[in-house]
């Protein structure tokens, strides 16, 4: 039972001052083994606070982090599960299915995860699953103003994974979940 | 001022804590000859356990493990004297009968139970009423006990994670199926607010984690119990084991019990019945000792419970009141001792008495013979709570000299460092103080 924490495009300071109260009030050290971050987060001080929730912190870079020695992409594996993670900018069209799931196909993965559109969604395909966690922050995208704060907690489990999506809607934290399961440990051929 | 005469009887140098020179002239004293190698103060005196391995018997049974710690005494016994024997034979008779008769076990294994042939093993569970007296009532109870752990097992030891898939199994299976090979996942909602960043008090997973401190503690008291011992600590398989099995004993016991939870000690009190129950030669009881011992400790731990229970410590069922029915027991039998220690030189009993009591003597002795005081505590009819003051009231008149003539400083390392003893010795000593008080 491995909790990864997923989410990005904070845009502190520049587009957001602060996570919202509701979910920092959630976000406690010592419950998440992992976190994964998309990027554009974009100064030192958010690195620190991710830092303290968990020690184990994976990000990549989006184009206005001030960070420069991120990585573009990174891979990790996480029990079963082999993840990649990208912040999305690099990758056009913007957001489009098709073009993600090459990405993922080349970094060989089984789940992908990248950010900058600020929209949560989670996609199937041959290759693997793609999950976006959105904005945490509910910042304001390159390509819309109405972004709900959002971010993503998986339960890997084996070959079983649960994603919890939370998303602050109206002032209300939701969540949601996703259940999807690994058939093997190898890729199938499509 | 009338001063409560010391009764003749302790005056004499009999009593004095010098092991060598006690031989009373009881039954207790040809036991001590016969008791096993690993007694410490047998004549010829030699205060410390002496390191030497168990020598080879015919009736040793745990040959294969690589016991080399004195305190392992699994099935051996130096050559029996008839006394030794006979109290054996008078244990072996009484259990091969079809309803045992409690007192008359009691009577028996309050002398001390000999350690062959996992006699003890079975004399604790019927003196801690785990099995039952009818005979044939015994394997249908074990089986219904031991089903009853595993279902305990089964269910506390599982994480969130698991839960939910139990609970939503069906849900998740139907999901799968109607799954394309390419689309939007689709989303579901999750049901009783459960996810793992809950902090409702009833969320499996905000209890998940708050029981995590617990499991730590746990962990950690598990790896530190008898770190001399290769029972219980070491790198072997075996060793590892063992600590597994306390583990989970440990945790499904505080899972059950959320009003005293864990309390660190209790792995003190637990390790000498896993390590009876688990050395026992009969294969099927050793297989299931965790089990048993979960019982076991339970029905321990029932009558002491209220040690642990920090809201009790002030209370009249406390641990203060226990120390302080201690003091005034001490004072009845030996008014002298009693005003030089804790009057004269000041020493509260809370310094000694605490761990003496809480941990059940397992901390002042050494292995082999905490198990033998446990033998009269358990076996005792007035109960454990009750002997266990007597002991240590015993223990202290046995120093008195010691104490009588230490300051405050030099008492307190004595009786914080309890020195080794014949325990027989201490345990007739113990029993001569119930026959005064009444």
């Amino acid at each position: 039972m491995v909790l990864v924490l997923a989410l990005g495009d904070l845009h502190i300071p520049h587009r957001a001052h602060d996570l919202p109260a509701k979910f920092k009030s959630m976000l406690v050290p010592g419950k998440i083994q992992h976190i994964i971050c998309t990027g554009n987060l974009c100064i030192k001080e958010v690195h620190d606070y991710l830092k303290t929730l968990c020690p184990d912190l994976h990000i990549t870079r989006g184009e206005y982090d001030e960070e420069t020695k991120y990585p573009e992409t990174k891979t990790l594996t996480i029990g079963q599960f082999k993840l990649g993670l990208c912040h999305g900018h690099q990758v056009i069209p913007w957001g489009d299915l098709d073009s993600l799931a090459m990405l993922q196909r080349q970094l060989d993965v089984d789940i992908l995860i990248t950010g900058h559109t600020h929209q949560f969604t989670a996609y199937k395909h041959e290759g693997g699953v793609v999950i976006n966690p959105g904005s945490a922050t509910g910042a304001y995208s390159s390509i819309t103003y109405e972004v709900n704060p959002s971010f993503v907690l998986m339960d890997i489990d084996g070959l079983r994974v649960v994603v919890y999506v939370y998303e602050l809607i109206d002032g209300e934290v939701k969540v949601d979940k996703i259940d999807f399961k690994k058939t093997s440990s190898t890729h199938p051929a499509h | 001022m009338v001063k409560k005469r010391v009764p003749d009887w302790l005056n004499s140098s009999l009593w004095s804590s010098a092991p060598s020179s006690a031989t009373p002239t009881t039954t207790y004293a040809n036991e001590e000859q016969e008791h096993t190698v690993v007694d410490p103060p047998i004549p010829p005196p030699s205060p410390s356990p002496p390191t030497r391995e168990d020598p080879p018997q015919p009736q040793r049974i745990e040959n294969s493990r690589t016991n080399n710690v004195t305190n392992d005494h699994n099935g051996t016994s130096s050559p029996p004297s008839t006394d030794d024997i006979s109290r054996q034979a008078q244990l072996l008779a009484e259990l091969s009968r079809k309803v045992i008769d409690i007192r008359e076990l009691r009577r028996i294994a309050c002398q001390g139970i000999p350690d062959g042939a996992g006699i003890r093993s079975t004399v604790w569970k019927l003196l801690l009423g785990y099995l039952p007296l009818d005979r044939g009532l015994w394997s249908s109870e074990l089986a219904k006990k031991r089903s009853q752990y595993k279902h305990f097992k089964e269910e506390i030891l599982m994480n969130p994670s698991e839960i939910t898939r139990k609970m939503f199994s069906s849900t998740s299976d139907t999901s799968d199926a109607k799954c394309e090979s390419r689309g939007l996942l689709s989303r579901s909602e999750i049901t009783h607010g459960e996810h793992p960043l809950s902090l409702g008090k009833t969320s499996i997973w905000n209890q998940f984690f708050q029981d995590t401190e617990i499991i730590d503690q746990i962990d950690r008291d598990v790896k530190r119990t008898h770190p001399d011992m290769n029972f219980f600590s070491g790198d072997s398989q075996f060793a590892k084991s063992n600590q597994e099995a306390l583990k989970n004993i440990l945790i499904i016991f505080a899972k059950l019990n959320p009003g005293v939870r864990y309390v660190q000690g209790m792995n003190e009190i637990l390790a000498p019945l896993f390590y009876v129950f688990k050395n026992d030669p009969d294969e099927e009881n050793a297989a299931f000792a965790e089990a048993d011992t979960f019982f076991c400790f339970v029905e321990l731990l029932s009558g002491f419970r209220d040690n642990f229970c920090q809201q009790l410590d002030n209370s009249v069922v406390g641990i203060r009141s226990t120390i302080a029915r201690l003091s005034q027991l001490l004072r009845e039998h030996d008014e002298e001792l009693w005003r030089h220690l804790e009057i004269t030189t000041k020493v509260n009993p809370q310094f000694y008495a605490f761990r003496w009591i809480t941990l059940l003597l397992t901390q002042e002795f050494n292995f082999a013979d905490s198990l033998h005081i446990w033998d009269t505590l358990l076996s005792d009819p007035e109960g454990p709570q009750e002997t266990l003051l007597r002991v240590c009231c015993a223990m202290l008149i046995l120093v008195r000299r010691r104490l009588l003539a230490g300051d405050f400083t030099s008492n307190l390392k004595l009786l914080q460092n309890y020195p080794s003893t014949n325990i027989s010795h201490l345990l007739y000593v113990a029993n001569k103080l119930r026959v005064q008080s009444v």
